[in-house]
């Protein structure tokens, strides 16, 4: 029990989670559009940036499970009320944070697993890029799924929740470069775009493929912003879901 | 899981609570609740809406704070021990519906395994429990298809099948037909034998009196009344009412043999039956028609809330 945490029932409702979203099928399926829209309209009109896209599309795709998280945790606690009958039992507050998390990250991986196959075909990563990659993608799963889950406890109806989802999505997904290359950002705002956890993988992540050139200050402040964005936000997650286990 | 040995499944005293909320007024929407459930015990919260009986069921099963008071779940500080206290207790939550997206059977299934019970418990729980709420026939549907009495069968199944020692049940009968309802209070009837204590709150006061050995009506955050069915039909004055048909307006003929209620154009007189004959010779001699039957709860609740009403 490090630092007092608990996890029990965790891994039972990771896998209620993925269950309930492998019922939902469909929307994994349709998770893949957006980032398969934008690849197409790059493919026909620069298809030298394919491969920034695709790595674009890969951590676009892992913020939009934190979406997914705060979608799922609003509407099972405003509208099902089912918060309610976990959090009153033996599952721990941590477990139900990290059981919706997980089970949205697990869920939602086949339709990045097909972005990475086309990657690999496109443009081959060495086992370091690889590395790289899965590091960054796991770091911006658990900035998302914490500004998710924290965003879907603040509000009493969904009504309320979905300008959020847009707005972060847009705010983290499709301004800063994500999908296109880092080096098009004028100077003045390449230092804020580097310490944007999604902007941050992708510069890193392009950096490890040898798809663009970063100096060595940018890649540490880029490395350094995203582990410390992903360590301390997941930790506040875990904080956040003890605390709001229970109504003040 | 049976719980520690103590007598008392939930002891609570003097539980307040007070909402605050940014620019608006506070409410209170507990002032002092007290009250002890024995081991094993069926009791029942009674009052009006916003009477505080969810709010106390929220603070007893560990997911709201109070602002002051305390209280213990088999001798556990519901407040300061909640991780103690969760493996002990199980909530029908007011308008909760199961996973849409699960089948009622792996929703109750998976829902025992989250709360440590193993596989094999858990599947046989898992069919016991669907049969016995009459949702086995449906018991591989998405809950998204199926009715909302169905679906709440399903949460009431999620919840029973824990066989908590200490379950909290709001409102779990609400939108079930009486086979349904029936249904639920014969599996609250078990998981009593078996040694749960059960805590619910309804609005349908047969089901009240017909499943809870005690009562407590709460009204604007106070318990007003505590004791059985009978005890509280006993509070309004007698066991019997003769309904006179046409009665309205002749409160005065009828006053001093007990209680008077109008109701339109009749008018109830509560009272023993001693005076039952009495009453019908006086309503007959001035050609009203009347009928006798029991006292309902109802009755009884109306009265004790309406004078608690009338005294503000």
């Amino acid at each position: 029990m490090a630092f007092g945490l608990r996890w029990s029932g965790t891994r039972v409702f990771l896998a209620t989670e993925i269950r309930v979203q492998l019922h939902e099928w469909l929307a994994i399926v349709t998770g893949t559009l957006t980032p398969g829209a934008l690849l197409i309209f790059v493919a026909v009109l620069a298809p030298g940036l394919l491969p920034v896209t695709l790595i674009g599309a890969l951590v676009y795709s892992m913020f939009l499970i934190g979406q997914r998280v705060l979608n799922e945790a609003a509407y099972i606690r405003i509208d099902h009320k089912l918060n309610e009958l976990y959090h009153a039992s033996p599952l721990s507050p941590e477990g139900y944070f990290v059981g919706i998390a997980g089970g949205m990250l697990i869920a939602y991986l086949p339709p990045s697993l097909l972005i990475l196959a086309i990657l690999e075909i496109l443009h081959p990563l060495s086992f370091l890029a690889i590395v790289a990659l899965a590091t960054c993608l796991l770091a911006v799963w658990a900035v998302s799924s914490t500004i998710g889950y924290v965003v879907s406890t603040l509000f009493k109806d969904m009504k309320t929740i979905w300008p959020y989802s847009a707005l972060l999505t847009n705010l983290f997904g499709v301004l800063p470069p994500v999908f296109y290359p880092f080096s098009r950002v004028p100077t003045e705002w390449r230092s804020l775009v580097l310490v944007l956890p999604t902007s941050a993988a992708a510069v890193l992540i392009d950096a490890a493929a040898g798809l663009e050139g970063v100096t060595v200050t940018q890649g540490v402040l880029a490395a350094m912003a995203l582990a410390v964005e992903a360590t301390a936000l997941f930790a506040f997650g875990i904080y956040w879901a003890r605390r709001t286990a229970r109504e003040r | 899981m049976r719980g520690p040995v103590t007598e008392e499944a939930l002891h609570a005293e003097d539980v307040r609570k007070t909402y605050r909320s940014r620019g608006g007024p506070e409410v209170e929407a507990l002032r002092g609740v007290s009250l002890v459930l024995r081991r094993g015990g069926r009791v029942a919260l009674l009052g009006r809406n916003g009477a505080g009986k969810t709010t106390f069921l929220r603070i007893a099963s560990t997911l709201l704070i109070p602002t002051s008071g305390t209280i213990h779940a088999f001798g556990f500080d519901v407040v300061r021990e909640p991780e103690r206290v969760r493996p002990l207790i199980a909530v029908v939550p007011q308008e909760g519906k199961p996973f849409f997206h699960l089948t009622p059977r792996e929703q109750v299934y998976y829902y025992l395994r989250a709360r440590g019970i193993s596989r094999e418990t858990a599947r046989t729980r898992t069919e016991e429990a669907l049969g016995k709420m009459g949702i086995q026939e449906v018991a591989d549907r998405l809950s998204v298809t199926l009715s909302g009495g169905q679906r709440q069968r399903a949460m009431v199944a999620t919840v029973l099948a824990t066989e908590a020692p200490l379950m909290f049940l709001d409102e779990p009968t609400i939108g079930l037909d009486p086979f349904a309802r029936r249904a639920v209070w014969g599996v609250l009837r078990d998981l009593t034998r078996k040694g749960s204590t059960i805590l619910l709150t309804t609005h349908y006061l047969d089901e009240a009196e017909a499943l809870s050995e005690r009562l407590y009506v709460v009204d604007e955050g106070r318990i007003l009344f505590e004791g059985t069915s009978d005890d509280a039909k006993r509070q309004i004055g007698g066991t019997l009412r003769v309904s006179i048909e046409d009665g309205g307006g002749q409160r005065d003929l009828f006053r001093s043999f007990g209680h008077t209620v109008e109701e339109g154009n009749a008018l109830s007189v509560i009272t023993g039956p001693e005076k039952v004959h009495e009453i019908m010779d006086l309503a007959l001699r001035n050609g009203l028609s009347a009928t006798v039957g029991p006292v309902t709860l109802e009755e009884a609740f109306l009265t004790i809330v309406g004078r608690s009403i009338d005294e503000e």
